[in-house]
Order: C-alpha cells, then sequence, then structure tokens
C-alpha cells in the first residue's frame, strides 16, 4: 500500500478557449505529495488551480499533462471513490429531500445495503448533531446544517481520504468551530484530509503541512512550524544604562534605549536569555518578554504579494 | 444499478415537484375534462373524432413541453449547483448518471401521461359512453415519442447550454414530424431535382421521426387505416427504444469525455 494518499507529478491543465488564441494554465507542473493521515491545507487566492486540482485528483476533468494517483491509483479510477470522499464549496443537495433521505441517496450511491444503510444513516446524524432535523426537508435547513449533512454524506463510506474544499466559509462562528472540531476529531482517527481554505487562521490550527498556489503554480510547501519559523521575541526593560546597547546588539537583534527604556527585537535562536542576562547584570529591570511569531496569513500575504517561487 | 435508480429516484422526485411541469400537467388536465364541452364545434366530423383528437393534441403538447423543459436543464444545472461533484465523486459512473438522469425523466413522463391517461379516458367515457381502445394505444404511442424527445434533448444537454437546447431540442422535433410527409411529397414530385430530394432523405433518415406516432389522431391522420395496429404498435415502440438507445450511447460517449 502506497504511504502517499496523493501524488501528482508535473500536473498541467490548461484551458484554451474556442476562439482565444492564448491557452491559460490553471495549474502548471504542479509536484505534490500528500502523506496517508495528514492534514494538507491546500492554499491560494482565487483562481489559483485549487478546485482545478481538485477536479482533478476525482476525475472529474482531466490532465492536460502530468499524471496525478489518489491512494496509489490514477486519479478518477472508480474502485478508489469507495475509499474517498468530497466536499465542494457551497455544494447544493436536492433541497427537497430531507437530511435521512439525501443521506440514504448517497448511501445508496456506495453501494450500502439495507439494513447497514439505516444504521449508517442514523449514526452520522447523530453524530454531526442532526438527529432532531433528520426529517426536515433541507431547504430549512441554515447553512451551518447544510454544511454538517454535506460532511456527514462524506463521511458514509469511512472513507481514508477526505477532500474539502472551503469546508468553513460562510458559517456563523458557532457552527465554525463546530465544523471544525469535527475536522479534528477526524484527524485523530487518522483520516488524511485534504483541506482547500482561505480560512488561514483554521489551516494553521488543523493542518500539518501547507501549499500554497498562485497563479497556477505552486510557491511554498512545507511543514506549518517550519514555514513559519523567523519569529522574533521583544523584550522590553527598564532602569536600563547606555552601556548595555553594544553587548546586546552584537547578539544580533535591534536595540533601542530611551530614557533608561530599553526595547529589544531578538531572533528566536536561543539568544533571549543572554539579552535578559545582560540587562539584569547592568541593574535594568525586565518588564515583559513576549514572543512574536509569524501567522500563516502574514506568509500568505509574503508569498502571494512577493511572487516567490519554490 | 442501485447507484443509477437512485438517481433516477432523485431525478423524479426533483421533477415532480418543479411548479412549471406540475402547472403544465394540471393545465392539461383541466383542459382534457372539460373537451366535452368543445362537441358543439365537431363541425360534421363527429363527437367522437373531436374528443379523440383533441385529447390527444392537449395530451401530445403537454408531453412534449413537459420533456423539453424538464431535460434541457438537466445536466448543466447539476453542474452549476456543484451537485454532480458530489454524486461523480462517488462511485457512481458517468454512464450511469446519464442513465439515471434518463430514467428518471422517463419516470416523470409516464406518471404525467398516467395522470393525462385517466382524466382521458374518464372524460371520453363520459361523452361517448364508453372506453375506446384506441385511446390506450394512442397514449402510449405518445408516450414513447415524448420519451424519445426525452432522450433528444439530454442527448444535446451533454453539450449545449439549456437556451441553445430549446432551439435545437423544439427544431428537431418540428423537423422529424414534417420531415416524412414533406419528403413523400416531393417524392411525388417529379420537378425536384436529386439535389434537393437526397438532402431531405438523408435528413429524414438521421432525424427521428416523430410523425410515426401520431397515427392515433384522426384529426393529424384522417385517412390513416392500419391494417394491423399491434405490428405497427410494437414496431413504432421498437423503433423508439432502439433510437432512445442509440441517443443514451451518443450522449454517455459525450459525457464520459466532458470536463465540469
Amino acid at each position: 500500500m502506497s504511504d502517499l494518499a496523493i501524488k501528482t507529478v508535473n500536473l498541467t491543465k490548461r484551458y484554451s478557449g474556442l476562439w482565444s488564441k492564448q491557452p491559460v494554465d490553471a495549474v502548471k507542473n504542479l509536484n505534490l505529495e500528500v502523506h496517508r493521515g495528514e492534514i494538507f491545507g491546500f492554499l491560494g487566492p482565487n483562481g489559483a488551480g485549487k478546485t482545478t486540482t481538485i477536479k482533478v485528483l476525482l476525475g472529474i476533468i482531466y490532465p492536460t499533462e502530468g499524471e496525478a494517483y489518489v491512494l496509489g491509483k490514477p486519479a478518477g479510477d472508480p474502485k478508489n471513490h469507495y475509499k474517498i470522499s468530497y466536499l465542494p464549496e457551497n455544494p447544493y443537495f436536492y433541497d427537497f429531500m430531507t437530511g435521512r433521505e439525501i443521506l440514504t441517496f448517497y448511501a445508496k450511491l456506495f453501494g450500502i445495503p439495507e439494513p447497514d444503510r439505516s444504521k449508517r444513516v442514523n449514526e452520522l446524524l447523530d453524530r454531526v448533531g442532526l438527529s432532531r432535523a433528520a426529517d426536515q426537508p433541507l431547504r430549512t435547513y441554515s447553512k451551518g446544517m447544510q454544511q454538517r449533512i454535506g460532511l456527514a454524506q462524506c463521511l458514509l463510506n469511512d472513507p481514508d481520504l477526505l477532500i474539502l474544499d472551503e469546508p468553513t466559509a460562510g458559517l456563523d462562528p458557532i457552527a465554525h468551530i463546530d465544523i471544525r472540531d469535527m475536522i479534528l476529531d477526524l484527524r485523530d482517527q487518522g483520516k488524511t484530509l485534504f483541506i482547500s481554505s482561505h480560512q488561514l487562521s483554521d489551516v494553521e490550527r488543523v493542518c500539518d503541512r501547507v501549499a500554497i498556489l498562485n497563479r497556477g503554480v505552486m510557491v511554498q510547501l512545507g511543514r506549518i512550524e517550519e514555514l513559519l519559523a523567523g519569529g522574533h521575541v521583544e523584550v522590553i526593560a527598564d532602569k536600563v544604562p547606555d552601556n548595555v546597547v553594544e553587548p546586546i546588539r552584537q547578539l544580533g537583534g535591534k536595540v533601542s534605549l530611551h530614557d533608561g527604556r530599553l526595547i529589544v527585537e531578538q531572533p528566536d535562536n536561543g539568544s533571549v536569555d543572554r539579552v535578559i542576562d545582560i540587562v539584569r547584570a547592568a541593574g535594568g529591570h525586565i518588564i515583559s518578554v513576549k514572543p512574536y511569531r509569524r501567522s500563516l496569513e502574514d506568509l500568505f500575504v509574503e508569498t502571494i504579494q512577493g511572487g516567490r517561487n519554490v | 444499478m442501485n447507484a443509477t435508480f437512485a438517481i433516477a429516484g432523485a431525478t423524479f422526485g426533483e421533477a415532480v415537484r418543479k411548479r412549471i411541469l406540475m402547472v403544465i400537467l394540471l393545465v392539461a388536465l383541466l383542459i382534457i375534462l372539460i373537451s366535452p364541452a368543445f362537441e358543439p364545434f365537431a363541425a360534421g366530423r363527429g363527437a367522437r373524432t373531436l374528443i379523440i383528437s383533441f385529447g390527444f393534441g392537449v395530451i401530445q403538447l403537454a408531453g412534449t413541453f413537459i420533456a423539453i423543459i424538464m431535460c434541457t436543464g438537466m445536466i448543466p444545472t447539476e453542474i452549476e449547483r456543484r451537485t454532480i461533484y458530489t454524486i461523480l465523486s462517488k462511485p457512481v459512473q458517468r454512464y450511469q448518471f446519464v442513465l439515471g438522469k434518463f430514467f428518471g425523466a422517463v419516470g416523470t413522463l409516464g406518471f404525467m401521461y398516467l395522470m393525462m391517461g385517466i382524466v382521458f379516458l374518464i372524460a371520453s367515457r363520459m361523452a361517448l359512453g364508453e372506453f375506446d381502445p384506441k385511446i390506450v394505444r394512442g397514449l402510449i404511442m405518445f408516450f414513447f415519442q415524448s420519451s424519445l424527445l426525452a432522450a433528444v434533448v439530454l442527448f444535446f444537454s451533454t453539450f449545449v447550454s439549456p437556451l441553445v437546447n430549446y432551439f435545437l431540442s423544439g427544431g428537431v422535433f418540428l423537423l422529424g414530424n414534417l420531415l416524412s410527409s414533406f419528403l413523400e411529397t416531393i417524392q411525388r414530385n417529379p420537378e425536384v431535382t436529386p439535389i434537393t430530394r437526397i438532402p431531405v432523405q438523408i435528413l429524414t433518415v438521421i432525424l427521428p421521426n416523430f410523425a410515426n406516432f401520431n397515427v392515433q389522431n384522426p384529426i393529424i391522420n384522417p385517412e390513416q387505416v392500419l391494417t394491423d395496429e399491434l405490428a405497427y404498435l410494437v414496431q413504432t415502440v421498437a423503433y423508439a427504444i432502439v433510437y432512445i438507445a442509440l441517443l443514451l450511447v451518443a450522449s454517455m460517449l459525450i459525457f464520459n469525455q466532458r470536463e465540469m
């Protein structure tokens, strides 16, 4: 069994209009590896090629060049679809059906026979907190309830891989937290999750690794903690004499001293203790030590605006 | 097949809740019900001819509108609403989706024809004092005509937008009703050159012949005498089934390559 849940090799998807001479690469030479059991964040601005990549992985569209594999098999292999699930962005479900009926419909698509089907449907309705609304038509559901039913239909087949496109978009804070908690539960169960999202704080909180796409090209890839490394620690002290500035500056930080008030922005490389020792030895008084970590949002904005390539 | 029937069931459930289709059905039922009241306008044709023709005319028109309106958006709407992504990401083959949609459409047409047929039979029984078996045979013919039209519309919906589909399907239905008579006329006319005749002959062969299904209507075909009605019915139904099968295969092949 392949250790990779998703693998793409030089994946390119090109669109050329009937009348336009200039073809557009929605995805260009994408090389991606997602390991089993990890939560992978797939980020990028609108039009970056995220949904196109997902559609290729699901076999809904075909690559122009390159290859894509899902759970060790070529993307789109129908046998694979017993082990994967997909929640599209802003999904529409047949709204004349009730929550129970729509899950039964999708369970039939998976070929789950009775009585397992009813049992599974009831379990999932309970799990996503919709048991009481199970027999209401979907048109009466709120956006959060629709998203929960969407997540429930993803879990009918107890999938190895879940592909979620904007799972928390447009939800109120409570529904947002509910869905995020469900994603964390799935992580605890060892599922592989491939999440495309603009909710960067969620991605930062739940994902192990992320890739950032811009104009079809992957511009960042790595573990969250590695990508967000490079923060600093701010040390503020009072009653500090002038003669400490030079030794602290030699440790590599930014130092400012006015009327005995010292502010040091020290790289987070283990030298903070040394700064504190110097200040104290000189008779200064430490007021605060505050770590500043880069957020995924900072990285995203820097990456997209800077246009750096991997 | 489970998946195909599940999709067919969902298609049927959605179609019978479409207001526009229900309005067409209700209007048709109402007109059929009051059709005996038009007897004074029979103008020498006889009450039976008028009532049967009138009823069949309304049923055919309603069946045509229902087939076109129901099927034009069948695939484009699923793509636009992204429902299709949740379906095709399950272990569902694209051909099963197309088949499910078609069976759902035929199921809906069957339900509509059943409703209209029951009312037509009751209305004609009240007006004529007996059940005319021709009505049942005619209903079967028009049901298959609408099913064939639904297959045409579904075929176009795999690659054109709903608006274009309205015109294409409407055009095919019109030509399919007129071409065979037109061909007969020009074949009887010695002045028509092969340059005119051959394209008409080719089109008549390629396009579905919807006129075959109209024989039960005594106004459209007043001089039509069928020596063996059952054989004609079986032959016409078989023609519809073969043509539908060909259209479905073509739809599946196109849809299999379609990017969404």
